[in-house]
């Protein structure tokens, strides 16, 4: 319950608390400054900024885009007429450029580890890694095989004989070593897989991985 | 010129209506901001950014209140949100408690009463603040509070009661110096 006490301290307080905080005198044009300043800077902003849904609109334009080019791309003329592999010539269209890339890191790759595989195989050392690696391969190895890259008849025929060898070490069981990969290595053999592949494989650096060969 | 005109030519770009539109009310808002802020330095931010904001939604005001009790909403929601963000709401320790636990030594050694009452309004809860503040500080109506801050007319009464009681307690020791 309020007395007149109460009243006139309220009243002086009120008095008081007038320099609560004082304010000076208003810095009119300099705040202006700033609200000109800064709606141009968001004004600025806003057009190369985009809401989150016309982001999404333009990403999957792109996207479409993309595709359509990527189709028209790998579906582009015929190739050269068979005589070697299509990674060890100098065409220079733009889809076998791009043909050339996915291909040369896929032998180059394939290469390393049939390598691999025989020397750890003459070493006595067989695992499941290998099993893996293979499957991976062999995964890229068919993806070339239904590609218009398999239009290449030598390369074809390199790709069915790697499939092939792929298949067989993707089957290999850890630690059972010699009769089934004595005969892989023999079926290697016998077909010059290696010396194949190596001569399909341009020389220079191998191209910068762009697709997913593992 | 008619507020309404005015308020007409900013939507429609009007660069010189904008202008006054602002002298017209930059004042007010930024006294408030001010008080509040107790600081120049946030005080211009928070007014930049209620015009600004003001202007961007210029369009969306239908008149159903008097532009100033808009702004003023603008102006207290950006100001307090403001402070929350930035944390800098004068939150000095010494709470109503330590207010009323000064002794009379510590009273002579303190020679401005006004810095105790300073800390005491400071120590208010948020909304105690605001209402006494703007009420019995900057001379606001409780219709323009309830309107600026979306509560009820009885609410920012009992708000400016509960400050002004804190307010006392707080300051208990010189009411007989007050008030004689």
């Amino acid at each position: 319950m309020m007395d007149r006490s109460d009243d006139r301290l309220d009243e002086r307080l009120k008095q008081a608390a007038q320099d609560y905080n004082r304010p000076p005198e208003t810095p009119r044009d300099a705040i202006w400054a700033r609200i000109a300043a800064e709606r141009q800077r968001r004004a600025a902003r806003r057009v190369i900024e985009l809401k989150p849904w016309a982001r999404w609109m333009l990403a999957a334009a792109a996207l479409l885009l993309l595709g359509i080019g990527i189709g028209r791309w790998t579906a582009g003329p015929p190739g050269p007429p068979p005589g070697t592999p299509r990674v060890a010539t100098a065409d220079v269209t733009d889809s076998d450029v791009a043909y050339d890339v996915v291909a040369t890191q896929y032998l180059s790759r394939t290469e390393a580890f049939l390598t691999g595989f025989r020397a750890d195989l003459r070493a006595g050392r067989t695992d499941t890694r290998f099993a893996g690696q293979a499957r991976d391969l062999l995964t890229t190895t068919r993806l070339l095989l239904d590609s218009p890259a398999a239009e290449d008849q030598h390369l074809r025929v390199l790709l069915e004989d790697l499939e092939l060898v792929l298949v067989q070490i993707s089957q290999l069981e850890a630690g059972r070593n010699s009769p089934d990969a004595d005969l892989i290595t023999q079926g290697m053999d016998q077909r010059n897989v290696l010396p194949k592949l190596r001569s399909a494989i341009p020389a220079g650096p191998v191209p910068v991985r762009t697709q997913g060969v593992t | 010129m008619d507020e309404r005109d005015l308020i007409n030519r900013v939507r429609a770009g009007d660069g010189a209506a904008e202008r006054a539109l602002y002298d017209a009310h930059v004042d007010r808002v930024y006294r408030l901001a001010y008080r509040l802020a107790g600081d120049d330095a946030l005080a211009q931010d928070f007014t930049q950014e209620t015009f600004i904001r003001a202007f961007e939604r210029l369009g969306a005001f239908r008149g159903e209140s008097a532009l100033s009790t808009w702004l003023h909403a603008i102006t207290t929601s950006v100001v307090l949100n403001g402070l929350r963000k930035v944390k800098r709401f004068r939150q000095r320790e010494a709470d109503l408690d330590d207010a009323h636990g000064v002794s009379g030594a510590r009273r002579e050694a303190e020679p401005d009463l006004k810095v105790r009452l300073n800390r005491a309004i400071d120590a208010l809860p948020e909304g105690y603040r605001t209402v006494f503040v703007m009420h019995d500080v900057e001379g606001y109506t409780h219709e323009e509070i309830g309107a600026a801050l979306g509560v009820e007319t009885g609410t920012s009464k009992a708000q400016l009661s509960r400050a002004r009681a804190k307010l006392r307690e707080a300051l208990a020791d010189f009411a007989g110096e007050w008030v004689s």
